[in-house]
């Protein structure tokens, strides 16, 4: 296939219009010239305005400026001389935390530690580690508190880094700056940055964290940084645990971005969500609730990294057909608040609601409450013989009024509390751009509450509406604690995919609390690396506990995790065991089975393995080069669009896959415009 | 320009009254565009030329003068102008010849010269390979390029869903770029004739 890019849909565009038998423009042309022209004229009158008045405000200000000059270089002078001594010590100091912190790094590369034991390393006991070992990569990404002056340092040279380090210990005792780090390359720090208001046609603007997003600048995007996995040496921790998820959040999200003509913010990438997007046909299981279908493949992903496999996990939910779902109790919390506004998202969730309706059964009931400045019930349960009031009252809501979450949802749950029945999908689904300003806004009280309900039986969904003010956040982490999922819906037709498509796995569950456990063979495997699944990292030791929250898989569902592999040469055997365990969804009854992959099993090259495996490598690929992953240091997206352009033809009219080729060339694009999309290329594993 | 331009919009021009000035936009762009399209039969440039014009306009209004005439004319005046610039631009160009096929090859990657959409050939060759494709690719690359629809608007027309006018979409620009390498093979055969 011929790579499909802007020259080619141009010239198609150019050579079509003149097919055209009208000496007239289209009406869509004039319409969207006439407003482009209206919009540039109240900009430069909005600036011209703003000029003049900034005008007469400078004049003013002068004169003032002038007699307090003179009075602050007096003062100046005074407190220069007093605060000289104590600034010196502060940047010692800081000197001091700039170089422990760089130590400490160092050798947490090089621990041979497992992740969270690096931990307790870090906390005391690095003095005797060696530090000796081959550079591990460090990825330096939005990092809060990076240490200002640690350009500065030129250390001592012949002291040994651990000696070093224990004096540097002593010295800043009362500094401890040491977070608890999920992951060893970036520590999820919790990152916000104040952004200035947004300028028309510049890309929503993004930050992660989780301190309340009250007060903040209304265009603000709200993302995290988990950090990236790191490979761990299989010596180390031959486990790997991570919780079962299956939104899809994260690629439309970017989908939008993309669209939109912005590159996404690396936060807003998770990888395991966008090759969750993509259905990989794996056969349904047809007693057993999961099937599991293992891959692996020589892959060359990235510079200086040679001899890596991939190795695919595909887990299969049992299906349910739409006849033998459960009926179920659906409570609406609608945000209605000003915000709903933009660009219609209220109308989007009118038009999702609508869809969902159509596809209801009779048994099937619906409670409708809104907030905006305050929480209300607008509807209390009705079944499809009412459909036209519950069309009409969904029709009849407005927007208006400041974001008072908590009472909307608490309402909410009130409501699917007394209506809850036994043997039924009880469900709150939240539509919502995410920003909550009324109220409890610090997402740890609602997510307190959501947790309680959902272990008695009251299941979230979050879904998304919106670009820009929109907490992407805070929503997952909603459908993560309420058991039920995540999505982000940009257009009518993911409503569909959600609503439509896969109503019933959108609202039956299979399991609950489902965990992953890779038990990698030492013996065969040197080193791996989990690719994505960084916030839904389980310590090994709670793989077993039962309280310990997982991921909930809807019936029909399907996971992929994808792992990078080193192996030990020419050794054979056993790669892998995989343990899955979750409670099922009916029962409770806690469930664990195992799978095993071994080296005869491994594909001789990457084009022999399946289509489906090369698909989620794609994929992988595309999102490892968005979020600017250490490990797609060196790649670039071309090889992924001709593998994406193949892959186009070998799935025939699969649009998903033809919209990845799409995304991926906008972003190649966009990359290629944007210099500040550096991949840089320094250090090896 | 043959026809009388209304008189009317003079006041509000300069200090851009967004009323006055969408009156005068929604009259003025279709008589922009026949004007374009007579100097040269290429509908995409003839979009591009108004375009200009219009921002030209826009970021201009502060040059114009009620005094030497009304705001048509002075949009006029300043379209005559862009005529004059795409000319001058022209003459700096390497010649096109008639050999279409060539260009075709490389459509991909190169933007077609304006003067080879102008040649009646191409136009000629562009229909018959539209009608020589199916029925739906041919009407969703209708309706994008030549009303101008999105593809939100042709799924609805066509009740689709956004994706599968992407995925038609995708494969009709695909199966149209074939065809008008097949007919301009065909044509340059019987050319050289």
């Amino acid at each position: 296939m011929k790579p499909e890019n802007n020259n080619l849909e141009n010239n198609i565009s150019r050579l079509v219009k003149l097919a055209g038998d009208s000496n007239q423009p289209n009406k869509a042309f004039t319409d969207s010239l006439i407003n482009k022209a209206i919009d540039e004229l109240s900009q430069q009158l909005g600036s011209t305005t703003r000029e003049r008045k900034s005008k007469i405000m400078t004049a003013k200000k002068t004169f003032k400026i002038f007699a307090y000059a003179a009075s602050i270089l007096l003062v100046c002078g005074v407190l220069a001389a007093v605060m000289m001594p104590s600034f010196y010590k502060v940047r010692t100091q800081s000197q001091l935390v700039a170089r422990l912190d760089q130590l400490r790094q160092d050798n947490l590369q090089k621990s041979s530690e497992s992740q969270r034991q690096t931990l307790v390393i870090v906390k005391g006991e690095q003095k005797g580690t060696d530090s000796s070992a081959a550079s591990v990569p460090l990825e330096d990404t939005q990092r809060e508190n990076k240490p200002l002056v640690a350009s500065d340092i030129k250390a001592a040279g012949s002291l040994d880094k651990s000696e070093e380090l224990g004096m540097l210990q002593d010295k800043v005792m009362a500094v401890d700056r040491c977070r608890a780090p999920a992951l060893v390359k970036e520590p999820p720090i919790k990152l916000y940055c104040r952004v200035p208001p947004p300028i028309p046609g510049s890309p929503p603007m993004a930050h992660g964290g989780s301190v309340p997003p009250n007060g903040e600048d209304v265009d603000a995007m709200f993302f995290k940084n988990y950090g990236v996995n790191p490979f761990i040496d299989t010596e180390d921790d031959h486990l790997s645990t991570f919780a079962m998820d299956v939104d899809t959040a994260s690629y439309t999200l970017v989908r939008g971005y993309l669209h939109d003509g912005h590159m996404p913010p690396n936060d807003a990438v998770r990888v395991e969500e966008f090759v969750n997007y993509f259905k990989y046909n794996y056969p349904a299981p047809k007693k057993d609730d999961f099937a599991v279908y293992s891959e692996a493949s020589p892959w060359q992903f990235g510079a200086d990294r040679k001899n890596s496999y991939l190795l695919r996990l595909g887990l299969k939910a049992r299906q349910i057909s739409e006849e033998n779902r459960k009926p179920a109790i659906l409570t609406f919390v609608i945000d209605v608040s000003g915000s709903m506004a933009r660009e219609d998202r209220l109308g989007l969730v009118k038009k999702s609601l609508r869809l969902l309706i159509d596809n209801l059964k009779p048994d099937d009931k619906i409670g409708i409450a809104v907030y905006e400045t305050r929480g209300r019930k607008v509807m209390d349960y009705k079944g499809l013989v009412e459909k036209d009031d519950i069309l009409a009252t969904i029709d009849s809501l407005t927007t208006g009024g400041s974001t008072y979450a908590e009472e909307g949802i608490r309402i909410g749950y009130e409501m699917a509390e007394r209506a809850y029945k036994p043997g039924y999908i009880n469900r709150v689904i939240l539509c919502t751009d995410g920003v909550a300003n009324e109220g409890q806004t610090g997402s740890a009280d609602i997510l307190k509450v959501i947790k309680e309900k959902a272990d008695k039986g009251i299941t979230l969904s979050a879904i998304g509406f919106g670009m820009g003010n929109y907490n992407d956040v805070l929503l997952e982490q909603l459908g993560d604690k309420g058991n039920g999922h995540y999505a982000y819906v940009d257009t009518i037709a993911e409503a569909k995919r959600i609503f439509e498509e896969n109503l019933t796995g959108t609202l039956q569950l299979i399991a609950k609390d489902a965990k992953i456990q890779v038990d990698f063979n030492p013996d065969v495997v040197r080193s791996y690396r989990l690719i994505g699944y960084e916030n839904r990292d389980v310590p090994d030791e709670k793989f077993r506990d039962d309280k310990y929250d997982g991921g909930e898989v809807g019936a029909g569902h399907s996971v992929t995790a994808l792992y990078e592999l080193k192996l030990w040469p020419e050794k054979k055997g056993k790669i892998a065991t995989t343990y899955v365990r979750y409670k099922k969804a009916e029962t409770d009854a806690v469930t664990e089975f195992k799978s095993e992959f071994n080296t005869s099993q491994l594909n001789r090259g990457f084009d022999d393995s399946s289509k489906q495996f090369r698909l989620a490598a794609t994929v992988a690929e595309f999102a490892e080069i968005l979020r600017n992953s250490y490990w797609a240091k060196g790649a670039t997206l071309e090889p992924v669009l001709q593998q994406a352009q193949t892959l186009a033809g070998e799935f025939k009219d699969n649009a998903d896959v033809i919209e990845l080729v799409d995304l991926v060339s906008k972003a190649q694009q966009l990359m290629l415009k944007s210099p500040a999309w550096p991949v840089e290329d320094s250090a090896s594993e | 320009m043959e026809q009388e331009p209304k008189k009317h919009a003079c006041s509000g021009l300069v200090e851009g009254d967004g009323r006055v000035w969408q009156e005068l936009l929604q009259q003025i762009i279709p008589q922009l565009y026949g004007m374009f399209l007579k100097s040269w039969p290429n509908p995409s440039l003839a979009e591009e030329l108004v375009q200009k014009t219009v921002f030209d306009a826009v970021r201009g209004r502060n040059t114009f003068d009620p005094e030497k005439g009304s705001g048509e004319e002075w949009i006029f005046g300043i379209a005559r102008n862009n005529i004059r610039l795409e000319i001058r631009k022209r003459a700096a160009r390497p010649t096109v010849d008639g050999d279409i096929s060539a260009y075709l090859d490389v459509m991909d990657t190169e933007p077609l010269p304006d003067e080879l959409l102008e040649n009646k050939e191409t136009a000629d060759i562009v229909r018959t390979a539209l009608g020589q494709l199916e029925e739906k690719e041919q009407t969703t690359l209708r309706a994008m390029y030549i009303e101008g629809l999105s593809a939100r608007e042709i799924a609805e027309r066509m009740e689709l869903t956004e994706k599968a006018v992407h995925s038609i979409l995708y494969r009709a620009r695909n199966s149209l770029r074939a065809k008008l390498k097949q007919l301009a093979r065909l044509d340059k055969q019987e050319h050289d004739k």
